[in-house]
């Protein structure tokens, strides 16, 4: 297994030299290594590659150019949640255990259970997926996508329409996760207090690109890049004029 | 005899109904099962490849989806009749060319609303398996489930049109008494013989069952919810 130059933490996959064009975007990603075992953050405005780079590496899209090293990784292993997350004609049960009969892999009931009631969503496991409120898709999304435990996890924007108590028990269970048995995370997310909290390693994107990496506190604070400053002025004058 | 057809043959005149009604209700079914199976193979397997000149197959299948039934059977009866090419299955003036003629019919109809379908819900479903690390195989599948109430509907429209045809199976049926006269068949056999009342007997006959299949159709309409996120 390939080790990071700092020596922490090895390679999980790589972007290099990537490029994909939409329309008249284009992303353009000269090399982007995702670590293993760690909580890493894309952050940048609307329309910056974000997501687009994640579908990437999902391989929902394909690259006009370059390559993703997976580095054994496989398709299997990553997994991907978005905003409006896609629920399956079914109830909410039948939705949480999909990724598992899929797997051919046992179900095991109290752990469903568990998971549910975590969420307050043990009353619900019968109902229709598609009737409950968008805060708990987006909750039932995050449970269905870890509940098979995958090496990778792309989490785009699916915390946005929790309720601040929601978003701190995900934030308490990802971090136990962490602690128990790490897996890789990538976020995508606007919120940047919710990012600096969480992630271990941000990635700014600006215009397609990928102008910074580091930690939060690198890239948040102490970054001269005038991107990333810009963007860190509109945040807060977001914060003062609601 | 039985009871109902006893009473079926207490309405009307010596027209056979009874049979009329039996004919028909087979040969819908019969044809509405094997164009469901054509046709939604064909319309999933219209979405799924691209290929030279598929849009000119998209046209073509809603042109066909409009075709005058008449048309088709005239076609049907050219094929089947002894000197056709097909005269050697010796299948005119029978249930089964009436089939035949039927599922030629229908099968654009549930293949065009299909393709319709997928072309919306096929490429949320895509994106979805590929999050859950399904394969392809399982992908198709989930695609079927989850378009079930989509296609459900689309056998339904095809039966109803299969049920009310009256062009096609009279070319190739014959109108045979006992034989091939379907319900749509004996009431223009009634109006011919200026026997008006039991024709509308007949015809209201045929929209009950019409009007069950229509509530079955807005049933599974129902059923497509209108929250869909993707």
């Amino acid at each position: 297994m390939r080790i990071t130059e700092k020596g922490r933490h090895p390679i999980h996959m790589r972007m290099i030299n990537l490029e994909k064009r939409i329309g008249d975007f284009q992303l353009k990603i000269d090399d982007l290594t995702i670590e293993e075992g760690i909580i890493h953050g894309f952050v940048g405005a609307n329309g910056s590659g974000k997501t687009t780079a994640a579908k990437l590496i999902m391989d929902i899209i394909r690259p006009d150019a370059g390559r993703i090293d997976y580095g054994g990784l496989k398709l299997t292993d990553i997994t991907m949640t978005s905003q409006r997350p896609y629920l399956l004609h079914d109830t909410v049960y039948a939705n949480l255990v999909y990724p598992l009969k899929i797997r051919g892999r046992k179900i095991q009931e109290e752990q469903i259970r568990e998971l549910l009631a975590m969420f307050h969503l043990e009353d619900k496991a019968k109902q229709y997926a598609r009737s409950l409120s968008s805060g708990e898709q987006q909750k039932l999304s995050m449970l269905r996508a870890m509940i098979f435990e995958p090496k990778l996890l792309i989490i785009d924007e699916t915390l946005s329409n929790l309720d601040p108590g929601s978003v701190d028990q995900f934030e308490k269970m990802i971090l136990d996760i962490q602690k128990r048995k790490p897996v890789t995370w990538v976020m995508i997310s606007h919120r940047l207090s919710h990012q600096y909290r969480l992630c271990d390693r941000l990635h700014f994107f600006s215009q397609g690109r990928v102008v910074a990496s580091g930690t939060g506190k690198e890239i948040l604070f102490e970054s001269s890049k005038p991107e990333i400053r810009r963007f860190m002025a509109k945040e807060m004058i977001k914060k003062e004029i609601p | 005899m039985n009871m109902i057809e006893k009473l079926v043959s207490s309405l009307f005149s010596d027209v056979g109904v009874y049979d009329a009604i039996r004919v028909t209700l087979c040969m819908s079914v019969c044809s509405t099962l094997l164009s469901s199976v054509i046709g939604i193979a064909f319309g999933l397997m219209l979405e799924r490849f691209s290929f030279p000149g598929k849009r000119i197959v998209v046209r073509i299948n809603r042109t066909l989806m409009g075709v005058p039934p008449v048309v088709v059977g005239l076609v049907v009866y050219m094929l089947i009749m002894r000197r056709g090419p097909l005269g050697f299955l010796g299948i005119l003036f029978t249930v089964r060319g009436m089939i035949l003629a039927q599922t030629l019919i229908i099968t654009p109809i549930i293949c065009g609303m299909t393709y319709s379908y997928a072309v919306k819900a096929a490429p949320a479903v895509r994106v979805f398996a590929k999050t859950m690390g399904a394969s392809r195989l399982q992908t198709s599948i989930l695609l079927i489930r989850e378009m079930k109430y989509e296609l459900y509907f689309a056998m339904i429209s095809g039966f109803g049109r299969s049920i009310s045809e009256v062009g096609a199976v009279m070319l190739v049926g014959g109108n045979i008494k006992g034989n091939t006269r379907t319900m749509t068949t004996a009431i223009a056999l009634l109006k011919s013989q200026g026997i008006f009342h039991e024709g509308l007997t007949l015809g209201l006959l045929l929209l009950g069952m019409a009007f069950v299949i229509q509530c079955l159709a807005d049933f599974f309409r129902r059923e497509v919810r209108e929250d869909e996120n993707y």
